[in-house]
């Protein structure tokens, strides 16, 4: 009979050593990666990242394409794995595999404005495409980050959105729901809020939406109601996904499997999958 | 490809042979009515339903094994890895891949289609290399079925009866206790040869036999052909009919369980007992009617209704993954979620009220 001649490592994790470890909220922990080989990812793209014995879990890459063979990862603490990997610290080892998705094609963003709506924890992902996007004022228009979270103290990338600012044709615009009676200076309130009265050149921007479920539909209307076709909105899902090869079914939204076709998705795309916005 | 021609007896005994020098899975009697595939041993109780056997013969040899014979392809908590952990906190980590030679002999019609769509699943985009390594080590001795199993067949209505490809051996039961094997393979070819079988010198003839004497109808029909199944299923999404059936369901999984085209799993990990800087990755089935099967980290569920979830599960057979794959219906028509559901939902039932939905309509 015929020999087995493929990789049968696909579900079996390399393991990463962890060169940076340290909590960036009271939830989120962020880590940086050393690989035993570059990943070569695109932005949008996601890895299984497992501590063996513990399990494994689908994790956002929260970092650009990178040439080196380093990762960065933001993890929020949920679950029995998640709370053991906000144990980890530098020198320790994360097993990973991946990357996996389709991610963002970098070329279709080129020479469009950018409008990145980000919910909470939707900035780690979302982090992947806004670094190549801000980082390259040639190559893509102007760049605009409207990010909210629940309190000052949640908020995510602080120093780097800070340091954003400052770029040449980028806006950043961060909220928080309540002050919590914590020191901000962002403003007060939705991710919706913002959209209504920003400048926008409609025809030649795309927004790009990472966060809860319910923040969709709202953020979806309000970018409508500005005149933003949906086919140049795009999404990044959430499912439970265990394998991210497309064989565990759990990720499948009606005839689609989130872990290979999505997790980001053009909206335009998902008026035709009932089960995407629920 | 070369055709042989022996007595029942005498390709049981090969099939006991054969189970003497490997591993050689056959349908054998588990309770008063029903068969588990199981592994051949000495004292194994083999046989095939004759010529001239009736499906009211009970138990009848050409029923269904509760568990499809596929499930030997990925079996429940299977390793995917082992793990150990040295002194320096370094992990060592060992996919493991099963490459034994097996046999699934007594393999029917409707169970070698949903072999070849789990070789598809498999093989699809990023190849699933724990199952295909296991698939190409086994070869198959399917069997042609000349009635129907039970009462929930409808494998006709799924263009699965006449299913041969993925097969190495192919039997068809013919007139005096005897049968015809065609070898379908090189590994077929290579299987009879060494058997030293006799050679079938009237093949036609032999087909014709069976052709003849094959039940017509065969089993339950659909209330209209295959394809307008398939674009009624994929056409509903609002629909009375998703509630009805699901009214009596206790969402419990058997049907996913049994479902020789559901492949659905999760990963668990595992330390050893007594050695807690080793241990290792194992998949189980799961199942899309289970509660927990679209919840994410947070506790958010995709799926929480249950009509839902059955929605999910009859559009995947007869809607998403046909579309998916262009390779016909999903569902095999093996009739075993019916069979088994504690309260006698059925797919095909389903079918028909969605069907006659559609029909319904202006």
């Amino acid at each position: 009979m015929k020999p087995v001649d493929f990789d049968a490592n696909v579900l079996t994790p390399h393991m990463a050593r962890i060169l940076e470890a340290r909590d960036m909220t009271a939830q989120e922990r962020f880590f940086r990666l050393q690989l035993p080989r570059p990943l070569n990812h695109r932005p949008g793209q996601f890895v299984m990242a497992s501590i063996p014995g513990i399990g494994e879990a689908p994790i956002s890459i929260s970092c650009g394409p990178r040439d080196d063979d380093q990762l960065e990862l933001l993890v929020r603490n949920t679950g029995s794995l998640t709370r053991t990997m906000h144990q980890l610290q530098a020198g320790d080892a994360m097993g990973i595999r991946g990357p996996f998705g389709s991610g963002f094609e970098l070329t279709e963003f080129e020479g469009h404005d950018v409008i990145f709506v980000a919910g909470g924890l939707g900035l780690a992902p979302l982090r992947s495409l806004i670094e190549p996007v801000v980082g390259d004022p040639q190559r893509f228009g102007r760049a605009t980050l409207i990010s909210g979270c629940r309190t000052p103290a949640d908020e995510l990338y602080r120093e780097q959105m800070q340091a954003w600012a400052k770029l040449p044709n980028t806006r950043i615009i961060r909220l928080v729901n309540d002050t919590a009676h914590l020191p901000w200076n962002g403003e007060v309130g939705l991710v919706t809020a913002p959209i209504a009265k920003l400048e926008m050149d409609v025809p030649n921007t795309l927004a790009v939406l990472c966060g809860p479920p319910v923040m969709y539909k709202f953020v979806i209307m309000a970018l409508a109601a500005r005149g933003l076709p949906s086919a140049q909105i795009f999404i990044d899902l959430e499912r439970r996904m265990r394998c991210g090869i497309g064989k565990c079914g759990h990720c499948q939204i009606n005839h689609v499997t989130c872990c290979q076709e999505g997790p980001v998705f053009r909206f335009s795309d998902l008026e035709s999958l009932p089960e995407a916005l629920t | 490809m070369r055709e042989f021609l022996a007595t029942r007896t005498a390709v049981l005994d090969w099939l006991r042979t054969l189970g003497q020098q490997g591993d050689v899975f056959f349908p054998q009697p588990m309770g008063e009515n029903s068969f588990n595939f199981d592994k051949v041993r000495k004292n194994s109780l083999l046989a095939f339903e004759d010529f001239d056997a009736g499906s009211k013969d009970k138990p009848f040899r050409a029923s269904t094994c509760v568990q499809p014979p596929g499930k030997r392809l990925s079996p429940n908590n299977e390793q995917i890895f082992r793990f150990s952990k040295n002194g320096n906190g370094e992990y060592q980590l060992t996919p493991t891949l099963d490459e034994r030679e097996r046999i699934l002999a007594g393999v029917r019609p409707c169970d070698l289609k949903a072999i070849h769509l789990m070789d598809r699943v498999n093989s699809d985009g990023i190849p699933d290399a724990h199952y295909l390594s296991r698939r190409q080590n086994t070869a198959i001795i399917a069997h042609d079925c000349l009635q129907p199993c039970d009462e929930h067949c409808f494998c006709d209505a799924t263009d699965s009866l006449h299913w041969r490809q993925g097969a190495d051996v192919f039997l068809t039961p013919q007139p005096e206790a005897q049968l015809l094997m065609e070898a379908l393979t090189e590994c077929g070819e290579q299987l009879l040869s060494a058997a030293g079988f006799p050679p079938c010198d009237d093949i036609e003839k032999r087909r014709a036999l069976a052709e003849e004497k094959r039940a017509k109808p065969f089993g339950r029909h659909f209330d209209a052909p295959l394809q307008q199944v398939i674009d009624a299923v994929s056409n509903s999404w609002e629909s009375p009919v998703w509630d009805k059936h699901v009214e009596r369901c206790f969402a419990c999984g058997t049907c996913n369980l049994v479902c020789p085209t559901c492949y659905c799993f999760d990963l668990q990990d595992d330390f050893n007992i007594g050695d807690p800087d080793s241990g290792q990755r194992t998949r189980s089935w799961d199942g899309c009617m289970l509660e927990e099967f679209a919840v994410v980290a947070g506790g958010h569920n995709f799926r929480p209704q249950l009509a839902a979830r059955q929605r999910h599960r009859i559009k995947r057979k007869l809607a998403y993954l046909p579309a998916r794959f262009g390779d016909g219906s999903f569902c095999v028509g093996c009739g075993r979620c019916g069979h088994q559901c504690t309260v006698d939902i059925d797919i095909f039932d389903i079918a028909n009220d969605l069907l006659a939905a559609t029909e319904a309509k202006p």
